[in-house]
C-alpha cells in the first residue's frame, strides 16, 4: 500500500465502475475506503447501485474500471482466488437465501465442513455456539420453511459468521422482513458491531445507522454522493441528500 | 357425513366400471371362439421339471451305487466324472454313453424363460438408468454452462437424440456403432438405450437447476464454496427433489423402452414373450403375463420414488 492513510483500511475500493452488458451505468467512479472495524451504513434511493456496490465487495458482482482491495487482497487480480477471499467476507442477503433442505444447524454447519474442512463435530459444535449467540438454541432443528423471516435472517447471519469472517456485509437485511421482526435481526447487528466487526450495511433504517454506524455513506445515480459520521450526515444541508430523507422519513 | 358417502358411491361406480371392462374381454374372447390355456404359463415363469445331469464327455458308466449314492462315469480316456447329488439315475452299470447324454436327473426348481427375459430387463433396465443419469447431469450441466463449446455440443446431442427414433438408434448402435468399436449385443443395448434416456434427461436436469433460485448460488458462493461445492452441496440436492417426479416418469419409460432391444436379439422380456408364443400357441395368455410382468417393474419403482419424495418432503 503506497498511500499511508490507507494503511489501516480493510476495504479500499478505488473509482469503481460498473456497466452492465446492456449499457446500464450502474456504477460511476465508486471510491470508499473502510478501516477494520468500522461499521459504514449506505443508504440510497432504489436503483442507487448501493446493493450493487456492495455486491462487488465479494465479487458476486464484477467490476467494469477501477480496483477493490480486501486485507491487501486485490480482488480483480487474475491471480487472486476469489473463494478465498470470500471465506473472510460474509453475506447477508435481503431475501436470506437460506438453504431449504438443510436444518437451520445444518444450513450453519455446511460451509465450515465442505469449505474449512472441519470435522462435523467441530463444525457443529461452532455451529450450536453461533446459533446460541444468535437466540436460536431452541430452533437447530427446524428446517427453514418452519421458521419465521426473522429467524430465518437470524440464521443467515450465524451461518454467515460460521466461517469467521474478517467483514461481513448486509445487503438490506430487514427489507423483506414484517416491521415486527425487524428489531430481532438489528439486534444481532448492534451486538455484532459492538464486537468490533467490519460492517458494510445497505439499508433503509435511518435509526440503525443513527446508531450503530460510524459513517454513513448516501448513494444516488451510481455514484458516491456524500459520507459523513451520523450525526453530521443526518444533519448536512446537502440537497440530493435532504431531498431523499425527505421522502423517506 | 354426507360428503363420504358420495366418495362411497364413486368408488362403487370405479369398481362397476371395472367389472364392465373386465367382462368385456372376456366376452370378445368368448366370440373369437379363442382356447384359453392359462394353465400352460406358469411352466415358463418357474419350473419344477427335473433337471437333467449330463455326462461330459464320451465313456461308460463304471458304477452306479444307490447304495452310496453314486455314479461313477469313466471317459475312454481314462477321466472319470463323478456324479453324488442326484435324485434318480438313468443310466446303468456297463452302459455306454456319449457327451451329453442324461445319467441321472436331480429335483427342483429352475426360472422359466419368461422369467429370464424378465431379469434382462432388469438388468439392461438398471445398468441403462446408471449410465443415463450420469450423461444426462453432466450433458444437463454442460447445457447451462458459460463455456460456448460446452453449450453447442450438449444442444446437439440433445436434438439429435430427441429426434431421432430409439428404434434407429438402437440400430445404429448395433450394427454401425458396434461393429466399428466391437461391442456385444447387451452393451449395445445398454450403450442405445442410455444415450437415448439421458437426453431426456438432461433437460430435465437443466430446467430442475435453472428453478433454483439465484439466490441459492449466491448464497453458496459468498460463503467461500467453488461452483463445483455449490453445485453438488446446494443445488443438485434441491434439484434432484424438485425434478424426481419428472424423472421417474423417464425411468419408466426406460423400463417400457428397453422392449425395444429385442430387435437386436437380446432376449429380454418382449423376446422371451415372442419365443414363448411360438411354442405355446397362446398369443393372449403370454403377451397379457408379459404386460402385467412389466407393470409389476414400473410399479415398484413409481413406489420406490413415491417412498423417495415422501422422505425428502421432510423439509417443506
Amino acid at each position: 500500500m503506497t498511500n499511508p492513510i490507507l494503511k489501516d483500511s480493510i476495504i479500499v475500493a478505488d473509482s469503481v465502475d460498473k456497466i452492465y452488458p446492456n449499457g446500464c451505468h450502474a456504477l460511476k467512479k465508486v471510491s470508499l475506503n473502510i478501516k477494520k472495524g468500522e461499521v459504514v451504513v449506505i443508504i440510497g434511493p432504489s436503483g442507487s447501485g448501493k446493493s450493487t456496490f456492495l455486491r462487488t465487495l465479494n465479487q458476486l458482482e464484477t467490476i467494469s474500471d477501477g480496483t477493490i482491495h480486501i486485507d491487501d487482497i486485490n480482488l480483480t487480480h487474475k491471480e487472486t482466488n476469489i473463494n478465498k477471499v470470500r471465506e473472510e467476507v460474509g453475506m447477508v442477503f435481503q431475501s436470506f437465501n437460506l438453504f431449504p433442505h438443510k436444518t437451520a444447524l445444518g444450513n450453519v454447519m455446511l460451509s465450515p465442513m465442505k469449505v474449512l474442512k472441519k470435522s462435523a463435530k467441530e463444525a457443529e459444535a461452532e455451529a450450536k455456539d453461533l446459533m446460541a449467540k444468535v437466540g436460536l438454541a431452541d430452533r437447530m432443528n427446524n428446517y427453514p420453511s418452519h421458521l419465521s423471516g426473522g429467524q430465518q435472517q437470524r440464521v443467515a447471519i450465524a451461518r454467515a459468521l460460521a466461517m469467521s469472517p474478517k467483514i461481513m456485509l448486509f445487503d438490506e437485511p430487514t427489507s423483506a422482513l414484517d416491521p415486527e421482526m425487524v428489531g430481532e435481526v438489528l439486534d444481532v447487528m448492534k451486538s455484532l458491531a459492538g464486537g468490533g466487526m467490519t460492517m458494510v450495511v445497505v439499508t433503509h433504517e435511518m435509526g440503525f445507522a443513527r446508531e450503530v454506524a460510524d459513517r454513513v455513506v448516501f448513494m444516488e445515480d451510481g455514484e458516491l454522493v456524500f459520507e459523513e459520521t451520523p450525526d453530521r450526515f443526518f444533519e448536512s444541508d446537502n440537497q440530493r441528500l435532504q431531498r431523499f430523507l425527505g421522502q423517506v422519513l | 357425513m354426507k360428503k363420504q358417502q358420495n366418495l362411497l358411491l364413486w368408488k362403487m361406480l370405479y369398481v362397476l366400471i371395472m367389472i364392465g371392462i373386465g367382462y368385456g374381454v372376456y366376452a370378445s374372447s368368448k366370440s373369437l371362439s379363442y382356447n384359453w390355456r392359462w394353465e400352460r404359463i406358469p411352466q415358463y415363469l418357474i419350473s419344477f421339471q427335473p433337471t437333467d445331469i449330463k455326462a461330459p464327455f464320451d465313456g461308460s458308466i463304471e458304477s452306479v451305487d444307490p447304495k452310496e449314492h453314486k455314479i461313477v462315469v469313466q471317459s475312454d480316456s481314462g477321466q472319470t466324472f463323478v456324479v453324488t447329488k442326484y435324485d434318480k439315475a438313468i443310466a446303468h452299470t456297463g452302459d455306454l454313453v456319449f457327451e451329453g447324454d442324461t445319467v441321472a436327473t436331480i429335483k427342483g426348481w429352475h426360472l422359466g424363460s419368461i422369467s429370464w427375459g424378465l431379469v434382462m430387463t432388469l438388468k439392461i433396465s438398471a445398468v441403462a438408468l446408471v449410465f443415463a443419469m450420469i450423461i444426462g447431469l453432466f450433458t444437463g450441466l454442460a447445457r447451462i454452462s458459460h463455456n460456448p463449446v460446452l453449450r453447442y455440443l450438449s444442444v446437439t446431442y440433445i436434438e439429435v437424440i430427441r429426434g431421432t427414433p430409439l428404434l434407429v438408434q438402437i440400430f445404429i448402435f448395433y450394427f454401425f456403432i458396434g461393429t466399428v468399436l466391437n461391442l456385444d449385443r447387451f452393451t449395445a443395448g445398454v450403450a442405445a438405450l442410455s444415450v437415448f434416456t439421458g437426453a431426456y434427461i438432461a433437460e430435465i436436469i437443466r430446467a430442475g437447476i435453472q428453478s433454483i433460485h439465484p439466490g441459492q448460488m449466491e448464497a453458496a458462493r459468498s460463503l467461500g464454496m467453488n461452483y463445483i461445492k455449490a453445485m453438488v452441496y446446494v443445488i443438485l440436492p434441491q434439484a434432484f427433489k424438485r425434478t424426481l417426479p419428472p424423472l421417474a416418469g423417464q425411468f419408466i419409460n426406460l423400463i417400457k423402452d428397453s422392449s425395444l432391444v429385442s430387435v437386436i436379439s437380446i432376449t429380454d422380456l418382449t423376446k422371451a414373450g415372442r419365443e414363448v408364443v411360438s411354442s405355446t400357441f397362446a398369443p393372449f395368455e403370454v403377451w397379457f403375463t408379459v404386460a402385467i410382468l412389466y407393470l409389476v417393474l414400473t410399479g415398484s419403482l413409481s413406489w420406490v420414488i413415491q417412498k423417495l419424495e415422501k422422505r425428502l418432503s421432510a423439509s417443506d
